[in-house]
């Protein structure tokens, strides 16, 4: 069978439509659609373990939130010990009615600043200056034990006694406290 | 020889040529290539809508997640900030300096040959208390120097064991002016202010609670 010149035409422009068709197949049809799977796969794979994670952060949140109860039981009971309101209109008070009941009548505190605490943001410093114009040593050295178990929150930072000239039995006292009060 | 004549030999070249026909088998290859082609692009398809699928399924189930983690996360953060606060809170606490037990054991060392007459003292630090304490007074006997240095040293012993790095020593020490009677007997005096400094190594434990 001998093929003339326009049915080698017909065969090359054949063979080339072919080739034609399989390029485009592959590059138009198959290869996007692959590289679109591939990248889906991937994506999907990429959020297994961000899932995990977030599952695992939701897990230990939980496991933290029943062991905070330890955790922050001092916080809670400080914060219990603190009374609302302004320190101003309590602490002065609670000085007063502690010492008296220790036996000390006279008492006289004053606010001498307001230190916002830096570690303990919710919390604030306030130093006082307590004082005691007329006081035994004996029951002040037993007030100041009782203060120091009574009042955790409260950390004398420095005290003068000075004995009276008047009165030898009687000590004069300053007492300068740091009391740590909600913000 | 009998003669054969085939009169169907065009009929039969006909099929035969039909048979081969070049573009028919041309048709039928390329129709069998575009079948494959066809199955091979539908099985990706359906890989493509598995993995976007699961994808979906993943996805839908990560944006339920991801708000709870990273609620769960602020609320992790927050916890940890509070347990640190009371662990720092309860060590601020026990670090504290108590005075009391400190004053106890220095109104055990004052002889009755002294007199205090003025008690200052001042803490520093957080963590390491660092105490300071200015003691004036007025000693008598016949060797009033004497009786303010046995005071300094027994201050400096009896606070020894309890608090670190004690050191007592005396800022001023000149004799008194004044005879003070003393057990009926004029005596001597002499004023001296001592300075007394340690720190608490370790928090010091609370002076027991008074019993009703």
């Amino acid at each position: 069978m001998k093929l003339g010149k326009e049915e080698i035409q017909k065969i090359v422009l054949g063979v080339l439509l072919f080739f034609g068709l399989i390029y485009s197949y592959f590059d138009l049809l198959l290869g996007p659609l692959s590289k679109r799977a591939d990248i889906t796969q991937r994506s999907a794979i990429g959020l297994v373990p961000q899932i995990q994670n977030s599952a695992a952060q939701v897990q230990k949140a939980k496991d933290m939130e029943s062991d905070s109860a330890n955790a922050t039981l001092i916080m809670r009971q400080v914060e219990a010990m603190i009374p609302d309101g302004s320190p101003v209109a309590w602490f002065p008070t609670r000085m007063s009615e502690f010492f008296k009941k220790q036996g000390i009548d006279r008492v006289s505190t004053r606010m001498t600043g307001d230190v916002a605490d830096k570690e303990i943001p919710r919390f604030r410093r306030i130093a006082w200056g307590v004082d005691l114009p007329k006081v035994d040593f004996a029951t002040f050295g037993q007030a100041i034990a009782a203060l120091e178990n009574n009042e955790p929150l409260l950390d004398i930072s420095a005290l003068q006694i000075d004995a009276s000239r008047d009165d030898v039995e009687a000590q004069h006292v300053f007492l300068t406290v740091n009391n740590l009060v909600k913000k | 020889m009998a003669l054969r004549l085939n009169l169907y030999h065009e009929t039969i070249k006909t099929r035969a040529l039909q048979r081969r026909d070049p573009l028919k088998i041309s048709i039928y290859a390329l129709s069998t290539i575009a079948a494959c082609c066809a199955t091979w692009y539908t099985i990706q398809l359906v890989r493509y809508h598995t993995y976007t699928d699961d994808y979906l399924q993943k996805k839908a189930q990560f944006d339920k997640v991801e708000p709870q983690g990273k609620a769960a996360k602020k609320k992790q953060d927050e916890l940890t900030t509070k347990a640190n606060q009371s662990v720092l809170m309860g060590k601020r606490i026990e670090s504290r300096f108590y005075w009391a037990p400190m004053l106890s054991q220095l109104s055990q060392v004052v002889p009755r040959e002294v007199q205090i007459t003025r008690l200052g003292g001042e803490v520093t630090g957080e963590n390491v208390r660092h105490c300071v304490l200015t003691i004036d007074g007025l000693a008598a006997g016949p060797d009033p120097r004497r009786v303010a240095e046995e005071l300094r040293t027994a201050i400096a012993e009896r606070l020894g064991p309890h608090y670190a790095n004690v050191t007592s020593t005396f800022k001023s020490l000149e004799d008194g002016s004044e005879t003070v009677l003393l057990d009926g007997r004029q005596m001597a005096t002499a004023i001296f202010t001592i300075n007394v400094q340690f720190h608490t190594a370790e928090p010091a434990t609370p002076s027991p609670r008074k019993k009703k």
